[in-house]
């Protein structure tokens, strides 16, 4: 029997460079699926839909709040045509209940250990309208290898250069941060995989370089260093959230491939400097993530911010204006308030005001979302900036041995499509 | 308990049944009775009392033998001692309306410390 597993498209932050890195939920996902379906993946992003495909059963994995109306869309067609579809993944769990309205089935929780259940059910026709497992998480070290196999690798290309595998070793965070839903999907709980099963994964990954897509690896400091001390016979290059600016754990970070970070700059003092300074001592870049908009920033506060991180030798920033998420108590604050404006979740994306802000208009706050990029990537733009962070990493691959050319057969193509068909 | 809005600690069924707990202080008077409950954001593994708060105070009226035609249910946010504005300690009084035997479409209004204090004192 066929599966088809689709990861809904979405509209893309204008102004941005735009990089499609492979989906990781979805493959995950995919693992935990019976041996006796076999499984083809569409990301919506790179490939057109094909709903008159033969296909069985129709699976939706959704990661962001902004592609959530477009998974409800490709499942409605599908259900035109007749088949059952099922949703699963992050934001089906953050709107489980409008979601419901769209689908046969709707999975919530982590996978493994339950779909055999869930594809039998199928199977007899009976599957159930909801699998709540929200409180039933699996044991960490149930988690296999993703099956990376279903990418259909070309599309993941830009002139080229291939890009980043995503990766995770470790679900779960200890944190409960104000805009963040993360304890509400997986409780308050850091679940590191052991990292003999993250090892056995890294042994698979066909590509030199990765992005580590767990919350924040900065939460078991010894953890942390056993994870770095075995990903270094790898020689694999990687980004990830945050991690530890301890010296022990920077260093064992940049010996295992460290290429840069994101850290998170909410003010403009030392701390934050002083951090980024320690990453770039040990070689470590770094990406500043900005979140505009809270209630304790003002315009000054916001312009001051900028400055700052001018000054204090960013690689990269990335900024945000606060978007509400369900089940976050930035939500549920603005809800009380009754400051949220905006319920179209397509707008969703951390890019759109949807709320007033509190010390300014939320037309002022959308201009100064975009003041912050326009300024910060004013002297160089975004895409020269990764650029340098790319270079550097080259370099690094040159020396130890683990750097591959581009690809010539797709130097002229981005994401699957021919940047200049008249030249090819 | 040092927090004098918050006489014990209340365990509920939140949404999609996760385990989820809040402060609670119930208030009983002649007329009306008054329930704070409190969100414990870092403690609490499951839903915040903000989403479930018509499920839960319609909960907290029958097994505490409220009437909900005579409530004044408060949601309080503690105090998380940071720096930032949105850690502060906040009161809303939370009004509904009795549909069908449940609670339904909540409307918050914001109170000040000194207004709580004078709806309990009272």
């Amino acid at each position: 029997m066929k599966f088809q597993l689709i990861f809904p498209k979405w509209r893309k932050l204008e102004g941005q460079t735009v990089f499609n890195l492979p989906p990781h939920g979805a493959i995950v996902f995919a693992a935990t699926i019976p041996a006796d379906f076999e499984v083809e993946f569409i990301d919506e992003n790179l490939e057109e839909m094909r709903y008159d495909d033969t296909v069985d059963f129709v699976g939706i994995s959704m990661l962001l709040t902004t592609q959530i109306k477009r998974g409800w869309a490709i499942a409605d067609e599908y259900r035109k045509r007749g088949k059952k579809v099922i949703f699963g993944g992050i934001s089906t769990m953050l709107h489980a209940e409008e979601t419901m309205l769209h689908a046969d089935s709707i999975f919530l929780g982590e996978a493994e250990g339950h779909m055999d259940q869930v594809f039998k059910d199928f199977k007899k026709g009976e599957l159930k309208k909801v699998y709540n497992f929200m409180n039933d998480l699996p044991p960490i070290e149930t988690i296999g290898p993703a099956r990376r196999e279903l990418y259909k690798r070309d599309l993941y290309y830009h002139k080229g250069v291939q890009m980043v595998d995503t990766f995770h070793a470790s679900r779960g965070c200890k944190y409960s941060c104000y805009p963040c839903a993360v304890s509400y999907l997986g409780g308050r709980n850091f679940r590191p995989r052991p990292v003999h099963k993250v090892v056995e994964e890294l042994a698979t990954i066909d590509n030199n370089r990765l992005f580590i897509v767990d919350n924040s690896l900065a939460q078991d400091t010894e953890w942390e260093k056993e994870l770095f001390k075995a990903m270094i016979p790898f020689k694999k290059k990687w980004c990830s959230h945050t991690i530890e600016d301890k010296h022990e754990v920077l260093d064992l970070a940049a010996q295992a491939g460290a290429w840069y970070v994101y850290q998170a700059v909410f003010d403009t003092s030392d701390y934050i400097k002083e951090r980024v300074k320690r990453y770039h001592d040990y070689g470590i870049g770094v990406e500043g993530t900005i979140l505009l908009g809270l209630d304790d920033q003002t315009e000054d506060d916001i312009k001051r911010l900028i400055d700052f991180l001018l000054e204090i030798n960013l690689d990269l920033a990335e900024f945000t204006v606060l978007a509400p998420f369900p089940h976050t108590k930035a939500y549920v604050d603005l809800v009380k308030q009754n400051r949220i404006f905006n319920k179209n979740w397509d707008d969703y994306n951390a890019g759109q005001v949807v709320y007033h802000p509190k010390h300014m208009s939320a037309e002022r706050l959308q201009e100064l979302y975009q003041y912050a990029w326009d300024t910060f990537y004013k002297d160089e733009t975004q895409e020269e900036k990764m650029f340098k962070l790319l270079k550097k990493v080259v370099s690094r691959e040159v020396e130890d041995g683990t750097f591959r050319k581009r690809r010539q057969d797709l130097s002229k193509v981005s994401f699957g499509k021919l940047i200049n068909p008249k030249i090819v | 308990m040092e927090n004098k809005y918050q006489d014990q600690v209340y365990h509920f069924k939140g949404l999609w049944d996760l385990p989820s707990i809040c402060g609670l202080k119930i208030i009983k008077k002649a007329e009306t009775s008054i329930i704070i409950a409190t969100d414990l954001y870092d403690n609490n593994p499951g839903t915040s009392i903000t989403e479930w708060n018509t499920k839960l105070a319609w909960e907290l009226c029958n097994k505490f033998e409220l009437n909900p035609e005579n409530l004044i249910f408060i949601e309080h946010t503690p105090n998380k001692e940071t720096k930032l504005e949105f850690n502060r300690e906040t009161f809303f009084k939370v009004n509904f309306t009795i549909e069908n035997g449940s609670f339904v479409n909540p409307v918050w209004n914001q109170l000040t410390n000194d207004e709580v204090d004078k709806l309990i004192s009272e």
